[in-house]
């Protein structure tokens, strides 16, 4: 699992086992992610043929569900985006935007569909980030499912208390100022007390202690250096090509 | 036997609410158990916190005394040396679980002792042996069941193999069969050598060990004596006679089902106590009742001539989830239209929150927070009745009082009272009993027969200890 979905309520992105890219090292993938997101740089025409070559490529890794599951997920933000810059601008330039953020969600599926976030944390600490960054942002990658989860406690408990938030319209969801008040103070107060809990979690099993040896290791293999040679040129192609 | 744990004249107030633990003296000699008993606000967990050096390496406040292990103030070694030496195990054991799969939960502080790869594994192994962890290894620790997280917590501590454990109410959330498991592993470790603390108010489970010396914590704020025998006087209001019918109730949660086929009718003035085991879908029932949870089959009342939806409030298992008022009084008015003034200073009275009206929710202690959440869900006008989601849970045994007192009160007045509940002891005071499984209804009639059913007790799993007595 992506995050800790507790009792599998909540809604996460599932790690794909029969992805080919699964057996590939964190770093590679972390990598690659990073260098394919530079294509946001490339104009429209270019753009939209190196999105043909990502769906291409997608789909071999077996990842086109996810890919469609988190573009669905983005569609009301893709859509305003989409008609604010036509408006504003240009239809030019909604396109290029909407376009943007496609492939950057369809990067951010490739890569968490992929890896887990204890690998993600140790491709992280080889990488010289400090382990309490890496493990803090496990945790909160970790933690997503649980605070939907305890959002979702919240409303429950305090419909039953007759406060019902109802999102028609600003001007009525000013007039609610007092029941958002309700869902917030208690959704803080939960999330400050479970990040103390682990806190004190981690501090009562020597997390701050300088002699930490990591038991899991990550080893790049000649296929890893493969895959981003191949997408290295892929990218370089793509960037001088005229 | 030598003391590897010395508590000198301790004392902490935190700053937010002049609350702590009053000046206390304790020492634990190796191969020993101590049993700290207290009052709800008594200061168990601050005093947990002080013994393993959280205070006041974590928090900020006003620490006096010194605790010494093996003879070394906490105040001098830094907190990975002292979590070396002891292994704190909390309250709530899924707020403590730290990684996405159960063996990386376990590797977390193995991977913090600095040793070699060879030795944690070996470790690692031995433990999901001791603990019979294997059909769970991948799985995220999130989606255990209570017991089995509390197993977890102390498998990740035991690995590390302290000296000294110290633990935080580890029984609160646990069914009796968990319970005793959960003692019978500490009881084995002082058999190893091993030097231990508990802090828990369900104090019979350790008073019948051998292994435990009892330790009653002084506390700064004890509940006024005169209070314990106030006759509260009645609820001031009575409903109407009606009767909740449960017809072929099923409930399923991504592909699992939580409840099958449950049928049942309840009588109004009755109260009734659901009891199984950790996971056996009490709460889910509560919610299903509250029309919280998507369901099969029908759940009415019927008042004689027609047939009506149940109109119940619930009270949650977890009050922080409710409170964000600046006063008790505001919390309990809250979305109220028309209060009735009676039954408010009817509840201030009842459940001893009179001193706390003009006080903010957020610094009651625990035990004070549930019973404002069972004021505020009572002021609600709930026309058949109330659900409580285990309301004894961290409540010590004056508060219980107080409880059943309610309840009593309640169903008096004509309302239907149903509760969930671990505490078999509470669930005596219930005048009706329903044990239920992942299979369904176990057994179902007047609470007297049911705690005699044998045979139903076996067939969920849940032992009912011989010390543990059901006269009310």
């Amino acid at each position: 699992m992506f995050n800790l979905s507790q009792k599998g309520k909540t809604r996460s992105i599932l790690l794909n086992e029969a992805s080919p890219l699964r057996r590939l090292d964190p770093r590679s993938k972390l990598f690659v992610s990073i260098a394919l997101s530079l294509a946001v740089m490339l104009p429209l025409d270019k753009l939209i043929i190196f999105i043909g070559v990502y769906i291409i490529f997608i789909a071999w890794a077996r990842l086109l569900l996810e890919m469609a599951r988190q573009t669905w997920r983005l569609r009301w933000i893709l859509l305003f985006l989409f008609v604010i810059d036509w408006w504003l601008v240009s239809f030019e330039l909604a396109a290029v935007i909407t376009l943007r953020l496609i492939l950057l969600s369809g990067v951010f599926a490739l890569f968490f569909s992929t890896t887990s976030t204890n690998e993600l944390s140790m491709a992280l600490e080889s990488l010289r980030i400090p382990y309490r960054f890496a493990f803090s942002i496990n945790l909160a990658f970790q933690s997503i499912g649980l605070l939907q989860e305890e959002w979702q406690a919240i409303r429950e408990a305090q419909q039953s208390r007759g406060i019902l938030v109802k999102f028609d319209g600003i001007r009525q969801l000013i007039k609610q100022v007092n029941d958002l008040i309700a869902l917030t103070v208690p959704a803080i107060v939960l999330a400050t007390r479970r990040a103390w809990a682990i806190t004190e979690a981690a501090y009562s099993r020597g997390f701050d202690s300088p002699q930490r040896v990591s038991y899991y290791q990550l080893q790049m293999n000649w296929i890893d250096w493969l895959f981003i040679g191949l997408i290295l040129a892929i990218m370089l192609t793509f960037i001088f090509w005229r | 036997m030598p003391v590897v744990l010395e508590a000198q004249e301790i004392s902490f107030i935190y700053p937010q609410n002049n609350r702590g633990l009053a000046p206390v003296s304790l020492s634990l000699a190796e191969n020993e158990g101590v049993f700290i008993s207290g009052n709800s606000g008594s200061g168990k967990s601050t005093f947990t916190r002080c013994l393993s050096g959280l205070i006041p390496h974590l928090y900020r406040g006003e620490f006096s005394g010194k605790v010494l292990i093996h003879g070394d103030s906490t105040q001098d070694l830094p907190m990975w040396e002292l979590a070396d030496r002891v292994g704190l195990v909390f309250q709530n054991p899924a707020h403590q679980m730290l990684a996405p799969t159960v063996e990386a939960e376990i590797l977390f502080g193995l991977e913090n002792l600095g040793i070699s790869r060879a030795d944690m594994k070996q470790r690692l192994e031995e433990i999901f042996g001791f603990f019979k962890l294997e059909p769970f290894r991948n799985r995220s620790p999130h989606t255990l069941s209570g017991g089995e997280q509390q197993k977890l917590a102390l498998a990740s501590i035991l690995a590390r193999q302290p000296e000294i454990f110290i633990f935080d109410e580890p029984l609160s959330m646990l069914d009796t069969t968990s319970a005793l498991e959960f003692v019978a592993h500490v009881e084995n470790l002082i058999n190893k050598g091993k030097s231990a603390v508990i802090c828990e108010h369900r104090d019979k489970f350790l008073e019948n060990s051998t292994h435990f010396r009892k330790f009653l914590l002084p506390g700064i704020h004890q509940p006024p004596a005169e209070q314990q025998d106030i006759t509260h006087p009645d609820y001031p209001e009575s409903l109407d006679q009606f009767q909740l019918q449960v017809r072929n109730l099923s409930v399923e949660k991504s592909g699992n089902k939580i409840i099958r086929e449950m049928s049942f009718s309840l009588d109004s003035g009755q109260i009734v106590a659901i009891v199984g085991r950790n996971g056996a879908g009490k709460t889910t029932l509560l919610r299903s009742l509250v029309g919280l949870q998507k369901h099969n089959g029908d759940i009415c009342i019927n008042n004689g001539t027609i047939n009506q939806k149940p109109h119940f409030r619930m009270v949650f298992q977890n009050p922080d989830i409710q409170l964000f008022n600046p006063s008790v009084k505001d919390e309990i008015l809250f979305k109220v239209s028309r209060p009735n003034m009676q039954r408010y200073e009817w509840l201030l009275e009842m459940l001893d929150l009179r001193r706390y009206e003009d006080t903010p929710p957020l610094l009651l202690s625990e035990g004070e927070k549930r019973r404002l959440a069972l004021a505020l869900t009572l002021m609600q006008n709930g026309k058949h009745g109330v659900l409580l989601d285990e309301p004894a849970l961290g409540q010590d045994q004056h508060h219980k009082d107080i409880l059943i007192q309610l309840l009593k009160k309640l169903s008096q007045a004509g309302f239907l009272v149903i509760f969930t509940t671990h505490d078999l002891e509470l669930a005596a005071h219930a005048d009706h009993l329903i044990l239920i499984s992942p299979q369904g209804i176990v057994a179902d009639g007047p609470t007297h027969e049911v705690l005699h059913a044998d045979s139903a007790w076996q067939q969920i799993g849940l032992v009912r200890p011989d010390w543990m007595t059901f006269d009310v």
